[in-house]
C-alpha cells in the first residue's frame, strides 16, 4: 500500500482550523466578556471588598473591619430616616402618578379635536432632564422670588407666606408635585396603550349583558389592565426609589436631613465626605432592598402569565 | 448664579474685529464662518478679558520689578519652558482670574499653559480627593481652603513646599502677609502653600439710613442710645429689627443668605458662638460643646437676625443677599470683602459681574467691625501643590509667582476678582486706594477685621463637622427648637470624633487652638500682633 505523505504542516493547519471552528464562538464573545468583566464584575468585586475594610479619606490605611461599615449605616439615624423618606416619597409619587396617568389615559382614549396636540404636550416633560425640572420648580416655588405664594394669595384673597421648599410638610408636597409633573406622562402612555388594546367587543358584550359603565370599568377594564398597571408601577417604583436629582436641586436634603433619600445619603457619604466604606456598604444594603422589592413586583407581574 | 461673560460690539472692536459682526443677521453658513473668525481672532488676541492696566503692571513686575515674581517666572521659563499646569479653582469668578489673567500672563512669560478646572466651592474638596484616590495626577495647583489643609496634608493630597521655598530663596513672600493669614498655610511645622485670599467678614452698613434724622430720634427714644453700627449681637438684632419695623418692605434691617451649603450656615454659628465665648470641643474629652448654653444663645441670636431679615432668607444663597443689598433693600449686611467693591460699582464695570445689578448705594456704604468685633474668617484660599502632580516644581513656581506681592496686588485689584486683599502691601497700596473714593477706609477696615477675626474650623474632619452643623441649622430655621437642633449636631460631631479617633482629634484640635483666631480670646489683636494701617 502506497502511502502518500501529507505536505508538511497541512495536518497542523487542519487541526488548528478545526480547533478554531469549535471555539470560534468563545473567540467572538471574548472581547465582550472581557469588557463586562472589566467594567462590571471587577468594580462589583472591588466594592464587595470595600464593604469590609476601612476605606475612608479621613482615616489612614484599609484595615479589615468586618461588618462595621454595615453596622454604622444601620445605626445611623440619618440613614434610617432616609429609608423611610425614600419609601414614603416613592409610594406617594407613584400613587399620584398612577391616579393622574390613569385619569389622563381615560380622558384621551376616545378621539376629539386637539387630542393629538394635547397628547404631544403631555409627554414633553418625559424628555426633560430631572435637574432642569427641579430647577424649574425651585424657581416657581421658592420664596420670595417664586410666583406661587403671590398667585395663591390672589386666589385665596389673603397673603400666603409658605416656603414650599423649606416648610414642613410642603417640601414633601413640592417633591411629589415635581416628580409627578415629570413622570405622570410615563404612566399615561403605558396605560393608554393598555386601554387601547382592550377589545371593544368586550364592552359590547358587557353592554348586552346589561352592565352599567361603572360595572364595565370595574369588571372589564380593571382586570384586563391590571398587568399593565403592575408593569408601569414596577418601572416607576424601581426608578423612584432611586430619587436623587430632584432632591439635589430642590431641597439639598434639607431642612436638616428631612428630605434625605437613600440615594442622596449615599451620594453624600461617598462622594462629598468620602466615607467610601460606609457609602459602599449602604449601597449594597440599598441594592438588596431594591432587589427584594423588584423581585416581588416582577413575581406578581408574571403570575397572570403563568396562570 | 450666572456670571458668564456677555460680549458686546465693543469687545469685537477691542480685538480688531468688525463690530458689525455682532449685529448683522446672517445665514447658517455666515454664522458658522463668522464663529470661526471670532474664535480665531479671540485665540490670537490672547487674554480676551485681561484688564490691560493690571496685566502691564504684572508683566513689568515679572521682568525685574518684583524679585519674587521675577525669580519664579525666569526659573520656570529657563527650566520648565512650556510645561503645562492644571489648576482647580472655584467655578465662576474665582476661576476667571487664572483663565483670563494669571494663566495667559504665565503662558506669555514661560510658555506654559495654565488649564483651569472649575468646581463649586465644596466640590473642589471632593474633586481633589477623588483625583488623589484615583492617582490621576490631573491637577497640579489646588485652590485650597485652609479648613481642608489638615486633611489634605495628613492624607498626602498636597506636598510641603519648604524645600522648594528654600531652593528659590522665596521665604520673603511670607513676610508681607497679614499675621492672621501667615499662620494659615502652615500645619504641623511645615508650609503647605501660599495664602491667597483674605476672606474675613466685615459689617457694611448704609450711612444714609443711619443718618436719617427721623429714624435716629425714634431709635434714641426707644433704646436710649444713638443709632450707630451695632457693637454687640444683641444691638445688631435690635437695630436690624427696628429698621425692619420702620422701613420694611422697602428696606430690611439685615439679610444674609442662609441656604444649605451656600455659603454654609456653620460660618454664622462659628462666628457668634466664639464671640459669646464658646469653644467647639472640650479640649480634654473632645465632647462637642456647641449645644451648651452658649451655643443655644448663639443660635437664638441667629434666629433673631432671621426675623429681622427679608422673608425667605433661609433659602436664599449669598448672591441673592448681594442683589438685595445693591438694590438698597438692606440696611446692614455682614459679608466677604467683595461687598465693598460691588457697593461702589467697582466690580460691575466688568462684564463678568453682569449677574449683579448696578449698585444703588454708591457712596452710601460705611465699613465697621462685626458686632462684638470678631468677624468670621470664612473660607479663603491658599494655592497648594498636588502631591500627585507630574509638574510639581513648575506648579510651585506658578503658585509662588501668582501670590508674590506685586502679582497678587494686581490680581486683588482686578474688577471681576473675588480674590481679596491679604498682604500688608495690599492694604497700603496707593494704586488700590485710588480705585474709588472710600477705598482707603475699606482697606483699613479689612486689615482691622483680620486683626479681630475668628477662624473657621481648621482641623481634620472639618468638612464633616461643618456639614452636620449646617444641616442642623437649616432644621432650626424650619421650626426645630434651637436646643434640639444643636443636640442633633453635637451628637453627630461626637460620632464623627469617635470615628476619626478621639486621641487623634484631640491632637488636631490642640493644633487648631494654637492658631490665631481659634477663639475670641486668641485673635491677632488679643495677642498684641495687630497690624495698624493708616
Amino acid at each position: 500500500m502506497a502511502v502518500r505523505a501529507e505536505p508538511f504542516g497541512r495536518g497542523r493547519l487542519q487541526a488548528a482550523s478545526s480547533l478554531a471552528d469549535r471555539h470560534i464562538r468563545w473567540l467572538l464573545v471574548a472581547p465582550a466578556i472581557l469588557l463586562i468583566l472589566f467594567l462590571t464584575i471587577y468594580p462589583l468585586g472591588y466594592s464587595l471588598w470595600v464593604n469590609f475594610v476601612n476605606y475612608d479619606f479621613a482615616l489612614p490605611g484599609h484595615a479589615w473591619v468586618g461588618l462595621d461599615n454595615f453596622k454604622t449605616v444601620w445605626n445611623d439615624p440619618i440613614a434610617r430616616n432616609a429609608l423611610w423618606v425614600t419609601l414614603g416619597l416613592s409610594g406617594a409619587c407613584v400613587a399620584v402618578e398612577l391616579v393622574l396617568g390613569f385619569a389622563l389615559a381615560l380622558a384621551m382614549l376616545r378621539p376629539f379635536p386637539g387630542r393629538r396636540l394635547l397628547m404631544t404636550l403631555f409627554v414633553v416633560p418625559l424628555f426633560i432632564s430631572p435637574i432642569v425640572v427641579g430647577t424649574f420648580f425651585a424657581l416657581i416655588l421658592q420664596r420670595p422670588f417664586g410666583p406661587t405664594d403671590y398667585l395663591l394669595g390672589k386666589l385665596l384673597g389673603h397673603a400666603v407666606t409658605i416656603d414650599f421648599t423649606a416648610d414642613r410638610p410642603w417640601y414633601f408636597v413640592s417633591i411629589v408635585m415635581a416628580d409627578a409633573w415629570q413622570w405622570t406622562p410615563f404612566m399615561f402612555v403605558i396605560l393608554l396603550a393598555g386601554l387601547s388594546s382592550i377589545s371593544d367587543q368586550l364592552y359590547e358584550a358587557a353592554d348586552l349583558d346589561g352592565a352599567k359603565p361603572r360595572q364595565a370599568f370595574l369588571f372589564v377594564t380593571l382586570p384586563l389592565l391590571a398587568p399593565i398597571v403592575l408593569l408601569a408601577v414596577t418601572f416607576r417604583l424601581i426608578d423612584s426609589l432611586k430619587l436623587f436629582d430632584l432632591i439635589y436641586v430642590l431641597t439639598r436634603g434639607g431642612p436638616g436631613t428631612d428630605t434625605y433619600t437613600l440615594s442622596y445619603y449615599l451620594y453624600q457619604q461617598g462622594f462629598q465626605l468620602f466615607h467610601l466604606g460606609q457609602g459602599t456598604a449602604g449601597s449594597w444594603m440599598f441594592m438588596v432592598l431594591i432587589t427584594v422589592i423588584a423581585a416581588w413586583l416582577v413575581r406578581r407581574l408574571l403570575k397572570p402569565v403563568e396562570a | 448664579m450666572s456670571d458668564e461673560l456677555r460680549i458686546g460690539p465693543e469687545d469685537f472692536e477691542e480685538v480688531g474685529l468688525d463690530p458689525g459682526l455682532f449685529e448683522a443677521s446672517s445665514s447658517r453658513k455666515d454664522f458658522l464662518f463668522d464663529t470661526a473668525k471670532i474664535t480665531a481672532a479671540a485665540a490670537a488676541a490672547g487674554p480676551f478679558f485681561m484688564a490691560a492696566k493690571q496685566a502691564k503692571a504684572a508683566e513689568t513686575a515679572s521682568l525685574g520689578g518684583d524679585p519674587i515674581a521675577t525669580t519664579a517666572a525666569s526659573a520656570a521659563n529657563k527650566n520648565f519652558h512650556g510645561a503645562g499646569i492644571t489648576r482647580i479653582a472655584e467655578a465662576g469668578l474665582q476661576a476667571l482670574e487664572p483663565k483670563n489673567f494669571s494663566g495667559p500672563l504665565w503662558n506669555k512669560l514661560t510658555g506654559g499653559k495654565v488649564s483651569v478646572v472649575e468646581a463649586p466651592f465644596p466640590e473642589i474638596f471632593s474633586k481633589t480627593v477623588a483625583e488623589h484616590i484615583a492617582k490621576s495626577g490631573a491637577i497640579d495647583v489646588i485652590d485650597t481652603s485652609p479648613a481642608w489643609l489638615p486633611d489634605f496634608a495628613d492624607r498626602g493630597v498636597i506636598m510641603p513646599i519648604d524645600q522648594l521655598v528654600a531652593k528659590y530663596k522665596a521665604s520673603a513672600t511670607f513676610a508681607d502677609l497679614h499675621p492672621l493669614y501667615r499662620a494659615l498655610s502652615k500645619y504641623k511645622g511645615k508650609t503647605w502653600g501660599f495664602f491667597d485670599d483674605g476672606d474675613v467678614w466685615n459689617l457694611y452698613y448704609r450711612k444714609d439710613i443711619f443718618a436719617n434724622p427721623k429714624l435716629r430720634s425714634a431709635y434714641k427714644a426707644k433704646f436710649k442710645r444713638d443709632l450707630a453700627p451695632p457693637k454687640s449681637w444683641a444691638e445688631f438684632n435690635q437695630t436690624a429689627q427696628f429698621i425692619t419695623d420702620q422701613m420694611a418692605p422697602a428696606v430690611y434691617g439685615a439679610g444674609e443668605g442662609r441656604a444649605l451649603g451656600n455659603p454654609g450656615n456653620q460660618f454664622y454659628f462659628f462666628q457668634t458662638f466664639r464671640n459669646f465665648g464658646g469653644q467647639f470641643f472640650d479640649p480634654k474629652t473632645m465632647k462637642a460643646q456647641i449645644n451648651n448654653a452658649i451655643g443655644v444663645k448663639a443660635m437664638t441670636s441667629i434666629m433673631g437676625e432671621l426675623k429681622a431679615s427679608q422673608p425667605g432668607i433661609q433659602k436664599l444663597d449669598f448672591v441673592s443677599s448681594w442683589v438685595a443689598w445693591l438694590q438698597g433693600k438692606t440696611a446692614m449686611i455682614y459679608a466677604w470683602p467683595p461687598t465693598g467693591r460691588i457697593s461702589e460699582n467697582y466690580a460691575q464695570r466688568d462684564k463678568a459681574f453682569a449677574f449683579l445689578p448696578k449698585s444703588k448705594v454708591v457712596g452710601k456704604v460705611g465699613y465697621a467691625l462685626m458686632p462684638g468685633k470678631n468677624g468670621e474668617h470664612a473660607g479663603s484660599f491658599a494655592l497648594t501643590i498636588s502631591a500627585d502632580s507630574k509638574n510639581k516644581e513648575a506648579a510651585f513656581l506658578y503658585a509662588l509667582w501668582a501670590t508674590s506681592p506685586s502679582i497678587s496686588l494686581q490680581r486683588v485689584m482686578l474688577p471681576y476678582t473675588l480674590r481679596d486683599p491679604y498682604r500688608i502691601s495690599h492694604y497700603k497700596s496707593p494704586a488700590y486706594r485710588k480705585l474709588w473714593p472710600g477705598a482707603k477706609d475699606y482697606l483699613i477696615a479689612l486689615s482691622d477685621a483680620a486683626n479681630n477675626a475668628v477662624l473657621d474650623m481648621i482641623m481634620t474632619g472639618a468638612a464633616d463637622y461643618a456639614n452636620a452643623l449646617d444641616r442642623a441649622m437649616t432644621a432650626v430655621y424650619a421650626g426645630k427648637d434651637p436646643q434640639s437642633g444643636l443636640n442633633d449636631a453635637a451628637k453627630e460631631w461626637d460620632s464623627i470624633t469617635n470615628k476619626l479617633g478621639v486621641d487623634r482629634q484631640k491632637a488636631a484640635y490642640a493644633q487648631f487652638l494654637k492658631l490665631p483666631g481659634a477663639t475670641a480670646k486668641n485673635t491677632i489683636a488679643a495677642r498684641g500682633q495687630a497690624v495698624h494701617i493708616t
